[in-house]
């Protein structure tokens, strides 16, 4: 398991959070569950149409790549959602409560995407700095079906 | 490191191409056929290809073969395609894939002793390929776009692309480059690849190693794989030749290198003879020696345009060839007379043919045939093919050919309609 301050720290653009942490408790996670729905219901997000994924910073190369890998309906949902909460934030209405985001609807349909990308910078970085003795003691390990053959050269 | 005492006086490469051609058997390894070439050589290396019968005469869509080729080595169930690539590099290998109009070829090349590594590489490539969307945007499609492109610029490539596509049509005459006419969808690539990645339709070729090593190393490596015959495994119509004239004009945009170029070439719905391969380097167009073109008739009317070249070429298929010509000139003016001349040598072909030209070509065409087996490229072409049909690999008998086997041959393929592209300046090319 990653240290706490990893867990908190280590989600690239998604910022600090304690989500990680306190999903690997699932105690924790339940009796927290109440409280994190209380806080989506009440940050309003939903009355204006907004999905979770919607509201984060998208101003990183990680969050723009992981846009990039939507699918196109996707994609043109997202914008249509903005557009849309834009203008109810122009003129400070909330949507008509029929059209608000009811909580099943409001996937992490990003979220994986910008995960994916954070692991595939992560395992760029650790073979950037890896040394090679890893695979020196990989390769002393397995029994070679070829070892007739060694010393023949 | 190595001394040349230590290569023993009597085997020069050629003979140990002769002999390793004649000795070697497949042989089958959970329902995998297996074949493995040992270097009698110093080498301290060894390779492995996989075959694949998913070259672009099976495409289902067109350029889909093109897609997939570049989608070796991707993302697989064990590895990240940024592993995959890391672990080459660590490993000191070189993985490549190659595609034909007949077969896909994934190769490894490695230092001896790591073949457990690169064969479980080729095998996950196989049975577990990911084909992520993300992957075929990012990775796949612009490396896809720039060979077609680069394709497009190569006259000799597109002209002999397109005279395919007028000789065979269907099948063979697919393009091998996708095109952006053509979209190829994430789900035509995965369809295409279930029927290719199919067992029975996939062979290994291994040089540097043991076929009793490779099928053992193989059934182990292989065990896990798809194997399941029900996937509808790849399907392509029997060639049969057609012929036409077509003519494309030259981008003025292209580099200083694409000089206008014509192919003239006949085809046939069988196999290629022996008295075909001598044929080609009777016509030649290839000198053997630096500073001088050489006597052959192809090669001797090249010479008399500056910066022009001639060279008869023999593709040989499973069950066609395609025999002909490329001509290229500096200018279209000059293309167009060397085109008028090329073409009367080539209705000319093979008649008259004194013994002494026979006799050279003959040995030509030995030689030629014994060395393309020392290169990964010829060894993986001759070997797959055969491996395919069942089993084993000859080097070809050429006691059968002479003067007039040849012009028989000669005779009898020239018989077909033409099969005429010419790449240039339209307007001053000559047609068929």
């Amino acid at each position: 398991m990653p240290s706490l301050a990893k867990m908190i720290f280590g989600n690239g653009p998604l910022g600090p959070s304690f989500a990680p942490w306190i999903k690997s408790k699932p105690g924790l996670q339940k009796y927290w569950a109440r409280w994190s729905n209380f806080y989506k219901n009440a940050a309003g997000y939903r009355k204006k149409g907004y999905l979770y994924d919607d509201l984060i910073l998208e101003e990183t190369p990680q969050v723009q790549k992981a846009i990039q890998r939507l699918s196109p309906q996707q994609k043109y949902d997202r914008v249509f959602r903005m557009r849309q909460g834009l203008i109810q934030s122009m003129h400070h209405k909330d949507l008509p409560k029929d059209q608000w985001v009811k909580p099943e609807q409001d996937v992490r349909y990003l979220t994986p995407l910008i995960e994916g990308v954070i692991a595939e910078e992560a395992e760029r970085a650790e073979w950037d700095y890896m040394t090679v003795e890893k695979i020196q003691q990989k390769r002393a390990e397995k029994r070679n079906i070829f070892s007739k053959k060694e010393g023949h050269h | 490191m190595y001394s040349l005492a230590k290569v023993s006086r009597g085997q020069s490469a050629l003979k140990s191409a002769f002999s390793r051609s004649v000795s070697s058997k497949a042989s089958s390894a959970g329902g995998v056929s297996v074949i493995g070439f040992e270097n009698k050589g110093p080498a301290a290396t060894s390779s492995l290809t996989v075959a694949i019968k998913a070259g672009s005469r099976y495409e289902t869509t067109p350029g889909v073969a093109h897609v997939l080729k570049n989608f070796a080595f991707k993302a697989t169930a064990n590895a990240s395609t940024l592993r995959t690539a890391r672990e080459t590099e660590l490993y000191g290998g070189v993985l490549s894939a190659a595609l034909t109009r007949e077969h896909l070829f994934l190769s490894a090349e490695f230092l001896r002793g790591d073949e457990e590594h690169f064969l479980s590489v080729l095998a996950s490539v196989l049975s577990s390929s990911q084909f992520h969307g993300y992957e075929l945007k990012e990775l796949v499609l612009p490396v896809v776009q720039s060979e077609s492109v680069f394709a497009q610029t190569s006259p000799s490539t597109l002209a002999l692309d397109v005279a395919h596509n007028l000789a065979f049509r269907k099948g063979l005459g697919n393009s091998l480059y996708a095109s952006p006419h053509y979209p190829v969808t994430l789900d035509d690539v995965k369809s295409f690849a279930q029927g290719a990645f199919s067992k029975s339709n996939v062979a290994v070729i291994g040089s540097g190693i043991s076929t009793e090593a490779l099928s053992q190393a193989v059934s182990s490596a292989f065990g896990s794989g798809t194997s399941s015959p029900t996937s509808g495994s790849l399907k392509t119509q029997s060639t049969s030749y057609f012929g036409g004239e077509t003519r494309i004009p030259l981008d003025i945009h292209a580099p200083a290198t694409s000089v206008p170029t014509m192919v003239i070439a006949y085809g046939s719905s069988s196999t290629a003879s022996p008295d075909l391969k001598v044929l080609k380097h009777l016509l030649g167009g290839e000198s053997s020696l630096k500073w001088t073109p050489g006597v052959s008739p192809l090669s001797q009317a090249a010479d008399k345009v500056p910066g022009s070249s001639a060279k008869a070429f023999l593709l040989p298929y499973s069950d066609a060839a395609l025999f002909g010509v490329v001509v290229s000139a500096p200018t279209s003016v000059q293309l167009a007379g060397l085109a008028k001349e090329v073409a009367s040598i080539i209705k000319s072909a093979g008649k008259e043919a004194k013994d002494e030209e026979v006799k050279r070509a003959v040995a030509k065409a030995k030689f030629a045939d014994a060395t393309s087996t020392e290169t990964l490229e010829g060894l993986v072409a001759q070997a797959g093919p055969a491996l395919f049909s069942g089993g084993e690999i000859k080097s070809e008998s050429f006691s059968g050919v002479s003067a007039s086997s040849i012009s028989k041959a000669a005779s009898e393929l020239l018989k077909s309609k033409p099969t005429v592209v010419a790449i240039g300046n339209v307007s001053v090319l000559p047609y068929a």
